[in-house]
């Protein structure tokens, strides 16, 4: 949308954060071949699961939220370097290393990636959600009723939006300022957060329709956007708008 | 803006001489005002430049106030059709025209005017049966097989060849709007309806017209409903109690519950045990439409509606006896998806079948004894019902009926009676003689615009009295007696249909026209300016008013001139189109100052994007029906912008500051999306908390604490954003901590006594406390207006000079302060320097906060504090952002406007509005000042935030920055530039669906809620809000000089 318009190189002198770069895929071909074929899984699964969220939403919801979790921690693990390979190739003394120093770190990085992606399970789990869903709150989701559905709408957007960030960029606050800033460069992790609170957003549009469908009802179509706005968001980011950077003037 | 930019040319010597004057000032500027006696002088020129400046921006502001007048004017006269409906009623007693037979008249057991052909009557509509429904299907090239609407109600073409003196069908052509509503307004008043009735009551929907029902109830006769609740609303308490059910209509999915309903209860009533408590049944099946609106009508399920009814009717046929006459009908049709609303043939062809046992029905000629194959031939319309079961059931015809009586029933079961036709013909047109006579009388309308049906008329009588004994006449002179008196009867419908009935194009098209080239102008002053608008605004007045005025003469002189044309539209017209011709031109001759309006920065895509994406949903009636969500939506969107932007600013003090009031104006604008007052069209998914039920409109005793809560609180809340830059000072104490808190205190004391008023409290004291809750509102007003404006008017900038001795160590880097001079050990120190032009202009905004406040219910009140807190927030965000030069101040501020104009208590429908501010301080009805409070009720939201635009721009700005009048402007305009684009988006959708199923009740009053919101918004921002400017710039001169 409008953000197009403001988009520049990253070598345009940044504000802050300077020394942000996107984050690469691994060097790896299962990796390189996996980033492709997740958000692909990923849609599969919510359109194999549509119909039953549509009929009774709370435990299909939560049906869907345990396989989205599993694929997301498979996909992290599998593609993504864990934090500390993000912002400065610090000498972190976990596999993370990005890039090249990959391939030779095989072996431990099924520990060094599967703790740091059930972590970011957690995390996002324990304040992504609450933070979202009060976010869901504030943009109008009923307060009295319907509390399951607006807490799992938002488990389903911090899972895709939140959980990848917390693995790539950890829980350091300066970070995350920039990333709520939108300092970052776009690549496909940052772009899969933008492009999955888009979706969410702009899944609110059908709502008051009076087309009488039951898709209509909440969430459906928040999760329904979400889970596109993330497909879409991740292609994007991972190609096109790669380095990119949003700007605000 | 001003450093090396070319200067265009006309602003020549006195730009050069001004930028000169300019360095030279900037150079003393950071001192107090000059001391010299020429600085002095310089300042006397100073004000009286910008006291010029000011005229001219208002005075340009006015003349496009001007021009949105002239636009909407033009579109509404084509648009809102209007009918003033008179209150007479027609007497039983009391006939049209004097009777030539020998019938003695008047009483209801043998018939008012005419002989009654029977005692009782069971009608029932069919809601949406289309006359090709009912009718055996003919194969036509290119439509060879018969559609499954098709042949399955084939009962009533049966009876209509196989008894033709028992039962005749005919098309049945609906007047549009082809709304059930709408007609079956048209069914029993024989009127033409149009939007607004003047006269009717704005808030109900009750029939108060004369008609059927009502004359039916006047005879005493028993009315049974059963079906269809629309009834209800329009005849409330006409039906007996006992025996009337009604059902929801809005399921339009629930093919069955209204039809298994009715039937269930109107077959008991047939049998001759029960046929003695009622004389006149009123059915309504819905599922033949209901079918039509889920499937189409080309759809098994709607054979098998239509198959059912035909059982009914055979049943029906069965079951009466021969003293009633069964009317089967349909309101209107429906279109190839089984939607109606509109005036397509498909819509407004519905069927009529009368059926009686007793031999009554005759046929004039032999070839129409077959009902007709198409509704192209013999269709009668639909008021025409109206007359002819009025003569039936021997009951007077309602007072404003257009219809005449239908031919089959009057003409006798052997098709020669045509003395009787001729005399129902008469009667008939000596009713609509008699009613044009009232409504030309009332309307003030002279004989010459009634001249063609006049001398119809006379022709008519002289025919009449030629005739003399009836014994000797033969058929063909009664024939041309009665075709006389139908003649008339055509003409005069005719007419009214003109009048009444037909939008005029041409005059919405040009309204349309002058309001899209209005937005343009102010879209290109608002955002296609460089540097200060007020050096532009004189050449484009300038201008714009020599254009206004040759439009006018142009204009008047064609209308003169060209005899085709009508005087009023073509000077409007060409008035405006010449205004906005010179505007044009002179954005021509300053084109080198002009850029491209299209945004250029994420804050005016967001402006764009919320403003056209609003603008784009009123074409849908969902989004319209939801509009108050969808703000709410936006609001919160743009307070995460917010939070993103301050999270991005570098400094902390502004970060901290940004984030703050960034998560408090998401927090403040749920908070106050819990008042709601739902429409019937969020039923159920809304639930009203405005006041203290669903189904009243007085408020919860809970809620009368809100304005006082608001009353301690609030000004605190004010007070905390004029202390953060120490200006807190001088006349703000006393207005903010005294005279408002007191005002709010006594609003909320007003709204508890109305509340004791209302509920009876202290019986016996109602008097007492009536005079005294006026009086007390009276005060409020005099608090906010007239102290408030003193104060406004009079009090001098919010600081405060301090001399301090130094104590070394002490740095204060608060932005509060301006050190001014710096010697020695002492300093001088002005508190509120920083925000000297905020502080002071703001004070505006919280005396029609008071004002505002006064005139909403408790939860009203409570909105508009937490709206007033909003906007010390947005103001705040909108500078440490440092947003005062784009659009999203202005935009959020009408986004904010129109979503407390839902959290007051108001829909964009009519019924919403709350007629009963205009008593607050009043007794009675007082001219102007009834209607501007009910206006200060409906928009007090809007009118609030138009007020605070120029704070957006004012708000911590230095006290001598140049061009800050023409920022005010730029503000001011793209404030009035988003109620533009909703006030245009809704007059094009309103006229684009103008024969839409939801006309009447979504898009009309969205219409009307724009285009009066656009001009009352634009009226508070040139002469409150431009007003005000003046007021406070010149305090401010009067400390700083000016710049």
């Amino acid at each position: 949308m409008s953000s197009s318009t403001s988009l520049t190189k990253a070598s345009k002198a940044p504000k802050a954060g300077t020394s942000a770069v996107p984050i690469d895929v691994l060097h790896k071909d299962t990796a390189k071949l996996y980033t492709h074929i997740h958000p692909i899984l990923l849609l599969s699964l919510y359109v194999f699961q549509f119909k039953s969220i549509v009929a009774d939403p709370v435990p299909a919801l939560v049906n869907t939220l345990i396989a989205l979790g599993v694929l997301q921690i498979a996909y992290v693990s599998i593609c993504l370097p864990p934090t500390g390979g993000s912002a400065t190739p610090a000498p972190v003394a976990r596999a993370g290393g990005k890039k090249k120093t990959a391939p030779g770190k095989l072996e431990s990085g099924i520990q060094g990636k599967i703790i740091p992606a059930f972590l970011s399970l957690l995390l996002s789990t324990l304040a992504g959600t609450p933070v979202l869903a009060i976010t869901l709150v504030l943009f109008g989701a009923p307060l009295t009723t319907h509390h399951a559905h607006t807490v799992l709408c938002a488990a389903h957007i911090s899972f895709l939006a939140v959980l990848p960030a917390i693995y790539v960029y950890g829980v350091e606050g300066e970070k995350w300022r920039q990333i709520v800033a939108m300092f970052l460069p776009i690549d496909e992790v940052f772009g899969a957060m933008i492009g999955t609170v888009l979706g969410a957003w702009l899944g609110a549009v059908p709502i008051p329709l009076d087309w009488d469908r039951e898709w209509q009802k909440w969430p459906v179509t928040i999760v329904t956007g979400a889970y596109i706005g993330y497909a879409v968001g991740k292609l994007l980011g991972g190609t096109l708008l790669k380095g990119k950077k949003i700007m605000f003037e | 803006m001003d450093n090396g930019e070319p200067l265009p040319s006309y602003e020549g010597l006195a730009a050069a001489f001004a930028k000169a004057k300019a360095e030279k000032e900037r150079e003393e500027a950071q001192g107090l005002r000059g001391s010299t006696q020429n600085a002095e002088k310089d300042n006397k020129q100073g004000e009286v430049r910008f006291k010029a400046a000011h005229g001219l921006l208002v005075a340009f502001f006015t003349w496009i106030l001007l021009l949105h007048i002239l636009g909407i004017y033009l579109f509404t006269s084509g648009f809102l059709l209007t009918r003033l409906v008179l209150d007479h009623k027609s007497e039983c007693a009391v006939p049209p025209i004097d009777s030539t037979n020998p019938y003695k008249l008047g009483s209801p057991e043998t018939g008012c005017w005419h002989p009654k052909g029977f005692e009782k009557a069971i009608v029932i509509i069919v809601d949406a049966l289309r006359y090709d429904f009912t009718v055996p299907f003919q194969a036509k090239p290119g439509d060879e097989n018969p559609h499954h609407f098709h042949n399955a109600i084939p009962v009533l073409y049966e009876t209509a060849v196989k008894h033709p003196q028992n039962a005749v069908l005919l098309p049945f052509i609906a007047d549009p709007p082809t709304t059930t509503l709408q007609r079956l307004k048209g069914l029993t008043t024989g009127t033409l309806p149009t939007f607004v009735d003047a006269g009717s009551n704005f808030a109900g929907t009750a029939i108060e017209e004369d008609n059927l029902v009502a004359q039916l109830r006047k005879a005493s006769k028993r009315i049974v409903h059963l079906g269809d609740d629309t009834w209800h609303a329009l005849f409330p308490g006409y039906f007996e109690p006992n025996l009337t059910r009604a059902y929801d209509s809005f399921n339009v999915w629930d093919l069955h519950t209204v039809d298994n309903g009715v039937t269930d209860h109107i077959f008991p009533l047939l049998n001759p045990a029960n046929t003695s408590k009622w004389d006149v049944i009123f059915g309504h099946y819905l599922g033949v439409d209901h079918a039509g609106h889920r499937y189409g009508p080309d759809h098994p399920a709607m054979t098998a509606k239509l198959d059912q009814m035909d059982k009914i009717f055979r049943n029906m046929i069965e079951t009466i006896d021969d003293k009633t006459l069964l009317v089967v009908m349909g309101d209107h049709g429906m279109d190839a998806k089984g939607d109606h609303g509109g005036e397509s043939d498909d819509e407004i062809q519905a069927a009529l079948w009368m059926y009686s046992k007793q031999k009554f029905f005759g046929r004039s000629s032999p070839a129409s004894t077959k009902p007709p194959q198409s509704a192209k031939e013999r269709p009668v319309a639909q008021i025409d019902l109206v007359p002819t079961l009025s003569l039936l059931l021997g009951m007077p015809i309602p007072f404003n009926n257009l219809g005449a009586p239908i031919e089959e029933a009057f003409i006798g079961s052997h098709g020669k009676d045509y003395e009787n036709l001729a005399t129902v013909n008469r009667l008939t047109a000596a009713q609509i003689h008699r009613y044009q006579h009232e409504y030309a009388r009332v309307r003030g309308l002279s004989e010459d615009d009634r001249a063609g049906p006049l001398k119809l008329w006379s022709i008519a009588n002289d025919i009449w009295s030629t005739l003399g004994d009836s014994k000797k006449v033969s058929h063909e002179e009664w024939k041309v007696a009665s075709s006389a008196f139908e003649a008339y009867q055509i003409e005069t419908l005719n007419i009214c249909r003109a009048l009444w009935a037909r939008f005029n194009i041409p005059r919405m098209v040009n309204g349309i026209g002058i309001l899209s080239g209005t937005l343009a102008i102010l879209g290109m002053y608002a955002r296609g300016l460089q540097g200060d608008r007020t050096e532009l605004t004189p050449v484009l007045l300038m201008r714009g008013a020599v254009g206004t005025v040759s439009g006018l003469v142009v204009g008047s002189g064609l209308g003169f001139a060209v005899p085709g044309l009508p005087l009023e539209h073509t000077a409007i017209f060409c008035t405006a189109v010449g205004g906005m011709l010179g505007i044009a031109t002179a954005f021509w001759y300053a084109r080198r100052r002009t850029i491209s309006p299209i945004p250029n920065s994420i804050w005016g895509w967001v402006s764009v994007i919320f403003t056209v994406a609003l603008s784009v949903g009123f074409a849908s009636n969902s989004f319209t029906i939801w509009e108050d969500e969808i703000l709410l939506h936006f609001l919160c969107t743009f307070g995460v912008l917010m939070l993103i932007s301050s999270i991005r600013q570098k400094d902390v003090l502004d970060r901290a500051l940004g984030c703050y009031h960034s998560v408090l104006f998401i927090v403040l604008t749920r908070a106050a999306s819990f008042s709601r007052l739902c429409r019937e069209e969020q039923m159920p998914f809304c639930k009203s908390t405005y006041y203290a039920s669903a189904t009243s409109s007085t408020s919860a005793t809970w809620q009368l604490a809100i304005p006082f809560l608001v009353a301690f609180t609030l000004p605190n809340l004010i007070r905390s954003y004029y202390k953060g830059t120490r200006s807190y000072q001088g006349s703000a104490i006393l207005w903010i901590d005294f005279a408002l808190r007191f005002g709010l205190l006594l609003s909320a004391a007003y709204w508890t006594m109305d509340a004791a008023d209302d509920g009876d409290w202290y019986p016996g004291h109602s008097e007492t406390i009536k005079t005294t809750k006026i009086i007390i509102a009276q005060i409020v007003f005099a608090i906010a207006l007239a102290a408030g404006y003193s104060t406004f008017s009079w009090a001098k900038p919010l600081l405060q000079i301090e001399t301090k001795m130094k104590t070394g160590a002490e740095v204060e880097g608060s932005t509060g302060e301006q050190v001014v001079a710096d010697a020695g050990s002492s300093s001088i120190t002005i508190l509120g320097y920083a925000n000297v032009h905020g502080s002071r202009y703001a004070l505006l905004i919280t005396m029609w906060m008071l004002a505002v406040t006064l005139v909403q219910k408790p939860m009203g009140g409570g909105a508009i504090a937490l709206l007033t807190w909003q906007i010390f927030s947005l103001l705040e965000l909108v500078d440490t952002n440092k947003l005062s030069d784009t659009s999203v101040g202005p935009v959020i501020l009408g986004l904010l406007g129109s979503f407390h104009f839902f959290k007051t208590g108001h829909q964009a429908t009519l019924s919403s509005i709350q007629w009963e501010s205009a008593f607050i301080p009043l007794r009675g009805i007082k001219y102007p000042w009834s209607p501007v409070l009910v206006v200060l009720n409906t928009f007090g939201a809007q009118v609030l935030c138009a007020v605070a635009v120029p704070a957006i721009v004012l708000w911590k700005q230095a006290p001598k920055k140049r061009g800050l009048l023409g920022d005010v402007a730029k503000a001011v305009s793209t404030h009035i530039l988003f109620y533009a684009v909703i006030n245009l988006a809704t007059t094009i959708w309103a006229g684009h669906l103008r024969r839409h199923l939801m006309l009447y009740r979504i898009f009309s009053p969205r219409f009307m809620m724009g285009a009066v919101g656009l001009l009352v918004v634009e009226i508070v921002a040139i002469f409150i809000s431009i007003g005000g400017v003046r007021n406070s710039f010149l305090s401010v001169a009067e400390v700083f000089g000016w710049a």
